[in-house]
């Protein structure tokens, strides 16, 4: 088992996450490619805590809490856009630019 | 991406035995995080009293127990302060709370922006019809985020931190029911913000597999005591981690939230964005960076962050001269000074820090209470906010458009109020190092932002009536409904002036207490 | 007697204090406000005249308190024979400034502004510490500032604009090359931290190049303030736009915070690089004073024409002063004074006029010698003073500035004098057309000066005449402090002897004879 597998799949999962934040128009899409990038970190602080003992593992617990919080405020957000706007498109915001 | 192992990691695991790492539980020293959990009991007390209540409570109630919990929160980093004094600066909890003298300082920061905004916010509520307690609720639970984050001591605390500083501020932003600019503007800011959060945490895991500690003070014994051969995965650490602060604090080129965010979101709440949450940030920053990657990466780090503070600089300060939106203008200045800011960080001497310090100081007064003009200005709908709405203010409003006009002033630098000294200080940190450059940039785009208040200035006591040719003694009428000061913004107004002249006055105390700070800046022991 | 200087910079400021908590509806109550504390403060320069020893070189009235004790701060204030001068001008200029204009509007910020503006200028004079010495060069653009973008005339906001950025951008260098030198300094000398102009002055211990960057932080700042040739293009705009108050201000005091600063942080505190750029400078100042000269003769506006006669008389100060000789620096101080004097007066004049015929187009007026005829005299007096002609007061300090550059730099000194022929060309065109010639119907119905108008220019008129008389008053007070300058450029500056020929010779102690040479 080497570390170094780990790692790569955590940079792709992290590259696949930051595409998707910076290509997708859906609000929703959005929020699932950061929660990506979220699982990539954990992917990392766990193949790391095999060597460095279990703060790693900690930390991922912590990183998983926190990215549930995250999405929930995100959601609603999103949810409250889509009330008034009827669209979850997130270029179709545009009222604020200068 | 090649991400290479360190080599003090053996390629080849040994088995862990689960039961052989004992989980001691630490010490719990209630003291030493005294101020956030102040400031984290009021906000939840508040929801729950105001839930208890059968009637709605009044509006002033929701913000003087918001500034009474502020107020106790300063009061209690001052015992604190006195041990730190007396006895030096410590980290508790596992080493993961660091308590001292830079920690309480920016607790300070927060706290005074926490109490300007919930000033203002008290009168904007019952202008925009809004009047509830979840404002007041959330912005004090951010700032016991930004409090935690202040003193963390550790990566995942510092996370923790920031995250809880955040999440609430997400919902802030966006919470104006009526406006859909501001919740475009919580959108906005909820995308990068989380987008940053989690370039920082690939950051943070990075350090983690290349130092094999998440815990600052470990961290830096670790690199103080070993030579990484191969440091690619801790540099790609620390770029990461930067790349997330830059975010939080609006550097260019992570800046592109700010001017929209600040933008749509309601007044006050930009208030405190600009002032508690990049304090906040900064903290982090100048906690990671400058004292644990400080003695050994400095070489590193040091260009990048010199960088990105130019870039803010520069970019900050053209692009807010274009602008003709008022709080956008503010917006794209805070990104400047920001770059300020950074230009402390980069010097990364106890000079550097202790100015950044002073800088965030004044700018919590400067920026909150031109927010707070702002607020007032913008009037029901939270809509008058072009420059032209500022037209004829001097004769409209004569006081607010001199305490306006000092704030500006203030920000672009002229001496005898806070922000000269502030720049003062930041520019003398640098050229210590023999930055002269750098100081030679500051100095000059300090000159072009100079313009942008000029802007404001015109406007508000210049410019003849729409139409009518320059020159023309004709003083501009002031356009639409009148101002009206509530008196709780009127206090912020006053709190925030007297910051802003005193600092540049008698700067004495505070250099004191920033030069205290940073001399009991620790990441351990 | 101490506390002259903080009475002289805080007596303004309390009386703007007073108007700003003043109601504006009790508009009649400004103006003698704003009188009794600038004349006020005019009497406190007064005794200060009065209690100073003259003979003596170094500074007297010195106040000296720490500000920020940790970066060496200090408020240190103190006065010599170079600056004592220089505030009392001042300190004079503002009450007639104030009672010789009214606003438009607006009085109450008017006055108050002025004021702010007062003791700003009285403090960059006074100062004796860097920092002070910035603080208060820089604080003094905000009340011009809104002078002129307030009760300005044309394109205010413009020239308010362009007035400020164009200074900030000067000063922006100055204060990094300040803590530059304040560091090295204490850096090479192993001191604390100190920012005291007469301690470095005292001993400089900077290497030469630093030294040289310093200088050129400095000085960019300065000439953006005095302003030299190519960094000169605010002051057209700002002189033409500014109500006539801020004119008289301008052109008096705050012209000359550039020169004093290239004299007090250039020469006297930074001598070698001052050496160096000496040949640059006065080729800058020469090239100021013609064409200076040149481009007021072909002003259409009498109020552009006087303000590009100032950008040459600054030409003058310029090399005089770098030509590191006695006479030369005495020249340049005297005639930052009596240029204040003059070209004080001169704008005091052409606000007259504009209130009564609203142009200041030269073309448009004609024959005002005819309706009215005091007003031309008086004109006519300061005209030839500003001209330089013997017996008025513009006359000792060109000759003393010329006498400098002609023993230190001959043929700067020439073109220098083809200035002198160029500034009467100017302004005895001007006074021709404007006050003779046929009486066109719209001038004819001028009204000539009123009794408290002459009132205003008379103690002007008179020192106009005194001064040009009699400068000995001025010289043996400042010659002392002026030749500490030379023979402390002299030291410092290996190799480096002052083309000053009769330096000497009044070294031993024979005062006066710069004096008599300039009544000549």
């Amino acid at each position: 088992m080497l570390l170094n597998q780990f790692l790569l799949l955590a940079a792709i999962l992290f590259s696949i996450g930051v595409y998707g934040v910076i290509v997708r128009r859906n609000g929703v899409l959005v929020l699932m490619s950061i929660e990506l990038i979220l699982n990539s970190v954990n992917i990392n602080l766990i193949a790391f805590s095999t060597y460095h003992g279990l703060g790693g593992q900690v930390f991922a617990l912590f990183v998983i809490a926190v990215a549930a919080a995250e999405v929930g405020v995100g959601l609603a957000i999103v949810l409250l856009i889509y009330r008034n706007r009827r669209s979850v498109d997130i270029d179709a915001l545009d009222e604020l630019k200068g | 991406m090649i991400i290479q192992v360190p080599p003090t990691v053996p390629v080849v695991p040994e088995q862990l035995d689960p039961s052989a790492v004992p989980l001691a539980v630490p010490e719990i020293v209630w003291s030493a995080v005294a101020p956030a959990l102040v400031l984290m009991i009021g906000g939840i007390l508040l929801l729950t009293v105001v839930s208890l209540v059968r009637k709605p409570l009044p509006s002033w109630f929701h913000a003087t127990w918001t500034v009474a919990t502020a107020t106790a929160a300063i009061c209690a980093t001052v015992p604190l302060w006195q041990r730190v004094q007396d006895n030096g600066a410590s980290s508790e909890m596992a080493g993961t709370v660091g308590l001292d003298g830079f920690s309480l300082f920016v607790t300070g920061v927060i706290c005074v922006s926490v109490i300007l905004a919930a000033l203002l916010l008290e009168g904007y509520l019952r202008r925009e019809d809004l009047v509830g307690p979840e404002w007041y609720v959330l912005m004090l639970l951010s700032a016991s985020g930004g409090v935690v984050m202040a003193s963390a001591n550790d990566l995942i605390v510092l996370f923790l931190g920031l995250e809880i500083l955040s999440v609430a501020v997400y919902v802030l932003a966006a919470m104006h029911s009526r406006r859909t600019s501001s919740q475009e503007a919580g959108l906005k800011y909820f995308v990068l913000g989380a987008f940053s959060s989690a370039f920082l945490l690939y950051g943070i895991a990075l350090t983690y597999g290349a130092t094999g500690s998440t815990n600052l003070a470990g961290i830096q014994t670790f690199l103080a005591d070993n030579v990484l051969v191969d440091n690619g995965l801790l540099l790609a650490g620390l770029a990461f981690m930067l790349v997330g602060f830059g975010f939080k604090v609006a550097a260019v080129p992570f800046h592109m939230w700010a001017p929209d965010v600040y933008q749509g979101a309601p007044t006050p709440v930009s208030a405190y964005m600009a002032a508690g949450v990049k304090a906040a940030g900064f903290a982090g920053l100048l906690r990671v960076f400058v004292t644990t990657f400080g003695p050994t990466y400095r070489e590193e780090w040091m260009p990048m962050v010199a960088a990105l503070a130019v870039l803010s600089l520069v970019v900050g300060s053209v692009m807010a001269i274009i602008q003709t939106n008022v709080k956008r203008m503010l917006a794209y200045s805070s990104i400047s000074h920001a770059g300020f800011i950074l230009l402390g960080v980069a010097a990364a001497s106890d000079a550097g820090t202790s100015a950044a310090l002073f800088y965030l100081l004044v700018y919590t007064f400067m920026v909150a209470g031109s927010f707070g003009v702002v607020t007032l200005i913008g009037r029901k709908g939270d809509g008058r906010h072009s420059l032209e709405d500022y037209r004829g203010l001097s004769r409209a409003r004569p006081g607010l458009a001199l305490v306006f006009t000092v704030f500006l002033l203030a920000q672009s630098g002229i001496p005898l109020t806070g922000g000269f000294l502030a720049k003062f200080y930041v520019i003398g940190a640098i050229v210590d190092e023999g930055l002269y450059a750098l100081a030679a940039v500051a100095m000059l785009t300090a000159v072009i932002s100079a313009f942008l208040y000029l802007r404001v200035i015109v406007a508000m006591y210049f410019a003849g009536p729409a139409g009518a040719e320059e020159g023309s003694e004709e003083p501009a009428e002031f356009a639409g409904p009148p101002v009206r000061i509530p008196a709780a913004a009127g206090l912020a107004l006053g709190l925030a002036l007297v910051g802003t002249l005193a600092l540049g006055i008698v700067p004495g105390p505070a250099t004191e207490v920033t030069r205290d700070a940073t001399a009991e800046l620790t990441v351990g022991n | 007697m101490t506390a002259v200087i903080p009475v002289m910079i805080l007596l303004p400021f309390l009386g703007a204090l007073v108007i700003g908590l003043t109601p504006a509806r009790r508009a009649e109550v400004f103006r003698p406000i704003a009188v009794l504390a600038s004349g006020g403060t005019a009497a406190v320069a007064a005794y200060v005249l009065t209690q100073f020893e003259s003979g003596e070189a170094g500074y007297q009235f010195v106040v000296d308190r720490t500000w920020i004790a940790d970066l060496g701060i200090s408020m240190h204030f103190g006065i010599d024979g170079i600056s004592l001068f220089l505030v009392l001008m001042t300190a004079g200029i503002f009450p007639i400034a104030i009672l010789g204009a009214k606003p438009h509007h607006d009085p109450k910020p008017y006055y108050a502004w002025l004021l702010i503006l007062q003791a700003g200028s009285i403090g960059v004079f006074c100062a004796l510490d860097l920092v002070m010495f910035f603080v208060f060069f820089e604080i003094v653009l905000v009340p011009m500032y809104f002078l002129i973008g307030m009760w300005g005339h044309g394109r205010r906001t413009y020239a308010a604009t362009k007035f400020f950025l164009y200074t900030m951008a000067g000063s922006a260098l100055m204060l990094v090359g300040i803590f530059a030198l304040a560091l090295l300094q204490s850096n090479a000398t192993g001191d604390p931290l100190t920012f005291d102009i007469v301690t470095i002055t005292d001993n400089l211990a900077v290497s030469t190049t630093a030294g040289r960057w310093i200088f050129v932080a400095l000085a960019i700042a300065f000439a953006v303030k005095v302003p030299l040739f190519p960094l000169h293009t605010w002051l057209p705009d700002a002189h033409t736009e500014a109500p006539t108050a801020g004119s008289v201000i301008l052109a008096a005091v705050m012209l000359k915070l550039g020169t004093y600063g290239f004299l007090r942080l250039g020469i006297e505190m930074l001598p070698e690089a001052s050496v160096w750029a000496a040949p640059v400078l006065m080729t800058l100042g020469v090239i100021g004073l013609t064409y200076g000269a040149i481009a007021a003769t072909m002003q259409k506006d009498l109020k552009r024409l006087v303000a590009y006669s100032s950008v040459a008389h600054l030409g003058f100060i310029i090399l005089g002063m770098f030509s590191l000789t006695t006479q030369g620096i005495e020249g340049g101080v005297l005639i930052m004074v009596n240029h204040g004097i003059t070209t004080g007066a001169l704008f005091l004049l052409v606000g007259m006029i504009y209130e009564r015929r609203h142009t200041r187009l030269i073309s448009e007026l004609s024959g005002l010698q005819k309706v009215a005829p005091v007003m031309a005299a008086v004109f006519t007096t300061v005209m030839l003073a500003s001209v330089g002609l013997p017996g008025l007061n513009g006359f000792p300090g060109e000759f003393l500035a010329l006498l400098g550059a002609f023993s230190g730099a001959r043929w700067w000194g020439v073109v220098a004098v083809t200035g002198v022929i160029l500034a009467a060309l100017y302004l005895l065109w001007a006074y021709q057309r404007t006050f003779h010639g046929p009486l066109t119907a719209e001038n004819a119905s001028m009204k000539d000066m009123t009794g408290s108008e002459f009132a205003v220019m008379v103690p002007l008129l008179a020192l106009i005449v005194f001064l040009g008389i009699y400068p000995t008053p001025l010289l043996e007070r400042m010659e002392p402090s002026v030749e500490a300058v030379i023979v402390h450029v002299e030291e410092s500056v290996p190799g480096f002897i002052s083309p000053d020929p009769g330096l000497e010779r009044r070294a031993v102690g024979d005062h006066g004879d710069g004096a008599e040479e300039g009544e000549g």
